[in-house]
């Protein structure tokens, strides 16, 4: 429509007014979503909780790009943890975690991009790239190690970091291609 | 559904300052208690970060379920990690503990190490609580777009954060409705039975609904921005900020215990300190 016509190009890294828009929804979406569902707690671990909307992060990272992926993960878990109970600074090493995952998602159609060339490899690769992102991304989780010294490495590894990964890689496997497929046949409609 | 932000603090002390104080309050504080170890200053910081909580004028019965809640959550992963460790962390890695206590059947020790570090968890996060509260409550909504502006974000980010805040209330709105219109066919949201999957799936016809049409609606509010020349130029804001005397002595007061917090770290003057009446006679 009018974005591009004020100047504003749309490269992976861009800040359009689409991403900023993009961004705010996918961080309240998450931030009420969070609200919902929180403290439901991870039998054996800490501090972590059932978050099956997780997929909303991957999904917003893998649809608009990196930097939507990154907002939506970290502006959504300061926003949900406040609306939640937590303050937002208590648990800041999560809100960096969840929008480094989202940020990792959103670069996979980058790297991606010759391979999805139908829906169903969208979605499979959305599904994929999901997983990978919440691997690679809640390791920075382990700045724990530094900024909380009692935690020992083996802790933060046992209760923190594998069980909010399982937790959240199911979710993104599951729910970021639901929304791929549910989004797709949408954007052609609104000419994305 | 109601899902805003309240702004308990209205009126208080804390409120009336410029926005921007509560945020980096909060900032150097994580710097500055992230350093410390040693239970005692802690304990210290704690008293101090409650007196700067109490100037927030959080109404307690609204809160006392969120403090309960926190300090349950609090106790519970630093307990966990004292089982987990034995004590053997940080200060006291490689040192030979005092068990106090073997849980069976595995034979996880408590020990007077570990208990001293469960104190310094619990108080390092009991502290960033009290300055976190604040941060949540006595910063008007509409405010903390201008705030991040003016801490020197840019002003589309901030725009960004200041349209999340806006969205959250209409998002949850739309999700009840969207629960509403779910239930009349069938479903069932008060259902919690089952694992991780199992609340997965039933959530998927709520989710996927709100979440593509809150997409689909965005290309109103995309057009609207456009339309009006959002990021062609400079942004004005209607609230103009300025720092007065004591917020600038407050933020000083923060920005000092950052310093004093990092010299001690750098120093080795906060190491943990093991709990004497722990190991009597040593």
């Amino acid at each position: 429509m009018t974005t591009m016509a004020m100047g504003q190009s749309e490269g992976t890294w861009s800040v359009t007014t689409r991403v900023i828009v993009y961004a705010a929804i996918g961080a309240a979406l998450y931030a009420v979503f969070n609200f919902i569902s929180f403290g439901i707690a991870v039998p054996w671990s800490n501090e972590v909780s059932v978050r099956p909307h997780y997929g909303l992060l991957t999904f917003f990272g893998f649809a608009f790009g990196p930097v939507v992926g990154f907002l939506t993960g970290f502006v959504g878990n300061v926003l949900g943890d406040q609306l939640s109970n937590y303050g937002a600074f208590t648990s800041w090493q999560w809100s960096v975690a969840n929008g480094l995952a989202g940020l990792i998602a959103g670069l996979f159609p980058v790297w991606m991009a010759s391979r999805m060339t139908t829906v169903t490899n969208r979605a499979i690769t959305a599904a994929v790239g999901g997983v990978v992102a919440t691997v690679i991304g809640f390791l920075f989780i382990f700045v724990e190690v530094v900024t909380q010294q009692e935690m020992s490495f083996n802790a933060i590894l046992t209760t923190e970091y594998i069980p909010v990964i399982i937790v959240n890689a199911i979710a993104a496997a599951i729910v970021t291609p639901i929304l791929v497929l549910a989004w797709e046949p949408l954007k052609e409609q609104i000419g994305r | 559904m109601r899902a805003s932000f309240s702004f308990l603090g209205r009126g208080s002390w804390l409120a009336s300052r410029d926005p921007r104080v509560p945020i980096l309050a909060g900032l150097f504080f994580v710097v500055g208690v992230s350093q410390l170890r040693d239970s005692r200053q802690l304990a210290i910081v704690v008293a101090l970060a409650l007196g700067y909580y109490l100037t927030a004028g959080i109404p307690w019965r609204a809160v006392r379920l969120k403090w309960l809640y926190l300090l349950v959550v609090i106790s519970f992963f630093a307990f966990f990690n004292t089982l987990i460790s034995g004590g053997r962390t940080s200060t006291f890695s490689g040192a030979e503990t005092h068990v106090l206590l073997t849980i069976p059947p595995f034979g996880a020790e408590i020990s007077a190490e570990g208990v001293s570090l469960m104190l310094s968890q619990i108080l390092r996060f009991a502290g960033i609580a009290s300055i976190s509260f604040p941060m949540a409550y006595a910063i008007a909504p509409g405010d903390f777009g201008v705030a991040l502006r003016r801490l020197g974000l840019g002003d589309r980010f901030a725009v960004m954060i200041d349209l999340t805040i806006r969205f959250i209330p209409t998002l949850a709105g739309e999700f009840a409705e969207t629960i509403d219109a779910q239930r009349v066919r069938g479903y069932d949201p008060t259902a919690r039975k089952g694992g991780p999957i199992s609340r997965l799936r039933r959530l998927a016809p709520i989710f996927v609904p709100v979440t593509v049409g809150s997409i689909a609606g965005a290309e109103d509010t995309i057009d609207a921005m456009d339309l009006r020349g959002f990021g062609v130029g400079r942004r004005t804001w209607l609230r103009h900020l300025t720092f007065g005397r004591v917020d600038v002595a407050l933020i000083g007061l923060f920005v000092l215990f950052a310093v004093v917090a990092t010299f001690l770290n750098v120093t080795g003057r906060s190491d943990h300190f093991l709990l004497p009446f722990l190991v009597p006679g040593e």
